[in-house]
């Protein structure tokens, strides 16, 4: 297993290299101009040229590559053309935002969906499943940015339960960014009210952000625990009289959930890739609209190193997914 | 059954969070109640005017659409920058609050020195502390222009008002030099007279920072300076920056020590929330207190919503359609009577209804009616030049110039998309509006777009666009600041955008932006105006207002035609209880 992993370490880095000539091609590809983009409506040509000037933007292409690459090599990541702030300061800053709202939408959409999954297989072709079946089907098809308004009318304007946007109240709770996870970041402040307050904020995202992967799960859970019903384990294991609950754990379960594995795992990394549209919705500052931001003005350093840190982490989550197949499964053999 | 058993905690748990929040909830919901509607209630007036004794205290949540791109205000040009930057730092002069073109005071008591000048002698305000505890005086000022003044290489891409304004960087730039005559005065020496130097001394970029703070974070080295990006106590103003999270908030805590009167609010954060409809459902749902750039469309929910009330700031933007006839080969728009055509065929009153929500006026000249040259600059343009909306004269004299349904003037019509600015709230409705109008009269138009963030612009300053939408929001009220900047010739050549090359307009602009007397120059602006409108280089369409939206807690916001708005006059009518 420790062989299986370094080798998927090492592999990490032609991976990487080749992903960031892809991305500064595709980049340099896309039409239009950082320089226009920074300047709005005062990018007189003058302008134009004093800030392509500045930012390197005439520089031949190659040249510009090795910059970039050179300063890869040293740990330099680059600076945004817009903020001039460090590209690594402003991923960390946001990624703590992204992982906490990834993953209450995933645990949402977990601990909803293969119960749920579960159920609806047991009741295979009864009124629960095909209940199951329609609403996952409207799940998987909802516009996420139409839910997350509605969520936001009913439970925030309408019946006003929850906080509308925002990852905490900032009148009532000051909390001093440490980790920038803001749960984490109210503990450490000793802010216990800010803590549950920083969990009422997440409520409303994470379930317009995991209602599609809560579909996903909950289909292809049933889907899988059909296919072990009908073992003869199982059969062997009601026969004997075991309770229910040893049967559905560890006989249905345990050998059903492989292929929900790998979709949690895909529906993770993909996740963390940013939620555009939860976060634009719910004012959550994530690297989602970071990165779209800066698609949207040209920003290229953000664009080349936000991507390749995202790539990095969203190869490494399948590392752990592959991994973790191990102990679900102990007949599968790492080579 | 088991697995319904763990659904049913899940839910449980979700209402107990949502119930653990109750409290603080409904606390604020109360605090955001409106205020009783008896005689004694405080109400909102549309000039930020207040009933009331104003109450010390509380914290104020606004939204814009975004924070601030640099922390260092003399490398930021955009509105939503200054919002963040002009309640920490402050210039020497600023404009009055709500005007447009009335000049005070800030941290300079007064200044000696007229337009015609070259000479500007400033007399700073005595025992002003920067937040960091030092001082603030002459020489924090020489520092502070000296700094601008010779801005490396990398940083004059970003400082674009300092450069629009000093005519560039570096030592043969507009400033000849800045002397701390003593502790408390400031003697500038320009090189040539300029109208628009203290006009331009009022923006948020020129505003004084603790050389102290400068030094600290290295601020004049590219590559190693902290101050565009940290939070530092480097300002004067009524509020001190305490944090700032990009893409988060930005929290202002009154500054106590301030040298004029503090501000009411102990606390004001700024949150960017980029989408209209969030901003205004942030604000419903009580997670803000008030936020900028209402969208037209959601006039009408802001105002029927009960608590919640919409103010209005006064146009100081033109939309504009630009006619370059050099654009395309063969372009209809070389001949004058077909541009008359264009400028009698739309209806502009039209589009302010439909697009503004009502609010704003007709763009007869380019300059808007909140700017203090306007009566002047108007009175020397002839009303027929104005081209009031006319279809049957447009449709004659199409008829006229040859053009028939045989043989229909054909225009490539250009919008961007990808925007909305406070000028062009719906670029591809109003696209839409505008082709139907031409069409109305006899044109063929071919709609076309690209995109606003890294084509729009600048092809069409470049001169690619035969007929194309464009507007302008005043950096500061002159009309060099209007007509100059679009149509002002560069060696002998005119502005590649209208390629609007008129007999005599060039002299015009040249005398227009020499004339330094108030009266003769709204005069002489007033006769270059008369040239462009005349000869139809461009169609100025609306001046639209824009709204921003508060809940009735929120009183004595001023607003400005120029966006140039500061929180210390604002209270909340609960003191924020």
């Amino acid at each position: 297993m420790g062989k299986f992993i370094l080798r998927r370490l090492l592999l990490l880095i032609p991976i990487l290299l080749g992903l960031t000539l892809l991305i500064f091609v595709f980049i340099h590809l896309l039409p239009g101009d950082p320089a226009i983009a920074i300047l709005g409506d005062r990018a007189s040509p003058e302008n134009v040229e004093r800030v392509r000037e500045a930012l390197g933007l005439n520089e031949p292409l190659y040249q510009q590559y090795l910059d970039y690459m050179g300063g890869l090599v040293q740990g330099d990541l680059g600076r945004s053309f817009i903020t001039n702030r460090d590209v690594v300061d402003d991923f960390l800053q946001r990624f703590p935002a992204t992982i906490e709202l990834s993953l209450s939408a995933i645990i949402f959409a977990i601990v909803l969906g293969i119960p749920l999954g579960l159920v609806t297989a047991k009741q295979r072709g009864r009124w629960v499943d095909q209940v199951g079946t329609v609403a996952s089907l409207i799940g998987i098809s909802i516009p996420i940015f139409f839910l997350g308004l509605m969520l936001k009318w009913l439970f925030a304007i309408q019946w006003p339960i929850l906080p509308d946007s925002g990852r905490i109240d900032l009148i009532e709770y000051y909390i001093p960014r440490v980790t920038n996870f803001m749960t984490i970041d109210a503990i450490l402040a000793g802010e216990w009210g800010g803590f549950i307050d920083a969990l009422r904020h997440l409520i409303l995202p994470a379930v317009a952000l995991g209602t599609i992967p809560l579909a996903i799960i909950m289909r292809i859970t049933r889907a899988s625990v059909i296919d072990v019903l009908n073992e003869d384990y199982v059969r062997t294991a009601n026969a004997k009289g075991l309770p229910s609950g040893i049967v559905d754990g560890r006989h249905i379960l345990r050998n059903a959930l492989l292929p929900v594995v790998t979709v949690i795992g895909l529906q993770t990394g993909l996740l963390l890739g940013g939620a555009i549209l939860t976060e634009t919705i719910f004012g959550w500052g994530g690297v989602g609209t970071w990165i779209y931001d800066a698609v949207t003005t040209r920003d290229y350093a953000v664009i080349q190193s936000g991507v390749l840190m995202l790539a990095l982490i969203f190869v490494l989550v399948n590392l752990l997914v592959d991994v973790s197949y191990g102990f679900l499964n102990p007949r599968i053999r790492y080579s | 059954m088991r697995n319904w058993r763990w659904v049913s905690v899940f839910a449980v748990l979700i209402l107990v969070l949502a119930a653990c929040g109750q409290q603080p909830g409904a606390s604020e919901e109360e605090s955001e109640a409106p205020p009783p509607t008896g005689s004694e209630a405080p109400a909102p007036s549309e000039d930020g005017g207040t009933a009331g004794e104003p109450q010390q205290g509380g914290t104020l949540v606004f939204a814009g659409a975004r924070l601030a791109a640099s922390l260092d205000p003399a490398l930021t040009s955009d509105g939503e920058s200054f919002r963040v930057l002009q309640q920490v730092y402050e210039p020497l002069v600023d404009l009055a609050p709500g005007s447009a073109n009335e000049l005070v005071g800030v941290l300079a008591e007064s200044w000696e020195g007229e337009p015609s000048d070259t000479t500007y002698v400033f007399h700073l305000r005595e025992g002003v502390k920067f937040h960091d505890g030092t001082d603030f005086n002459a020489e924090a000022v020489k520092i502070n222009f000296d700094r601008w003044q010779n801005f490396a290489e990398e940083f004059q891409a970003d400082a674009y008002y300092y450069g629009a304004v000093m005519d560039g960087f570096g030592p043969d730039n507009l400033i000849e030099s800045v002397e701390a005559t003593d502790d408390l005065t400031v003697t500038f020496t320009l090189r040539d007279p300029s109208p628009t130097f203290l006009f331009g001394l009022a923006l948020t970029p020129f505003a004084i920072v603790s050389p102290a703070i400068l030094e600290q974070t290295n601020a004049d080295d590219p590559a190693s300076s902290t101050f565009g990006t940290e939070v530092v106590q480097g300002g004067t103003g009524p509020f001190i920056l305490e944090d700032y999270v990009p893409d988060d908030s930005a929290v202002l805590v009154r500054n106590e020590d301030y040298w004029g009167d503090p501000a009411y609010l102990d606390r004001v954060i700024i949150r960017p929330i980029e989408d209209p409809a969030a901003r205004l459902q942030a604000l419903q749902g009580g997670s803000i207190q008030g936020y900028d750039l209402v969208s037209p469309t959601d006039y009408e929910a802001v105002e029927s919503s009960d608590g919640l009330s919409l103010m209005e700031r006064l146009s100081f933007n033109s939309l504009y359609l630009g006619l370059n006839p050099l654009a395309e080969e063969g372009s209809v728009l070389t001949d004058i009577a077909v541009r008359q055509a264009i400028a009698l065929a739309i209806d502009k009153q039209a589009l302010i209804d439909a697009f503004y929500g009502g609010r704003g006026s007709v763009a007869d000249i380019f300059l808007p009616p909140s700017s203090g040259w306007y009566e002047g600059v108007r009175a020397g343009v002839d009303d027929e030049n104005t081209y009031p909306y006319d279809p049957d004269a447009a449709r004659a004299l199409l008829e006229e110039a040859g053009y028939g349904e045989d043989n229909p003037a054909t225009v490539h019509f250009w919008a961007p998309t990808g925007v909305t600015r406070p000028y062009m709230p719906d670029p591809q409705g109003l696209q839409q509006a505008v082709t139907t109008m031409l069409e109305d009269v006899g044109f063929v138009v071919e709609p076309d777009s690209s995109d606003w963030s890294t084509e729009y612009t600048s092809a069409a300053q470049n001169g690619n666009y035969e007929l194309h939408f464009l507007g302008w929001t005043g950096d500061y009220d002159d009309p060099s600041n209007w007509y100059g900047v679009h149509f002002g010739y560069s060696q002998g050549e005119p502005a590649a955008q209208f390629a609007c090359d008129a007999d005599g307009l060039e002299d015009a602009i040249n005398t227009a932006d020499q004339t330094l007397e108030e009266a003769d120059r709204a005069a002489a602006w007033g006769e270059a105006a008369n040239i462009i409108h005349g000869q139809v280089c461009f169609v100025t369409l609306t001046h639209g207002d824009t709204a921003l939206a508060f809940t009735d807690a929120v009183q004595g916001y001023v607003p400005n035609p120029t966006g140039s708005e500061t929180f210390t006059s604002v209270w909340l009518t609960d003191g924020g209880e």
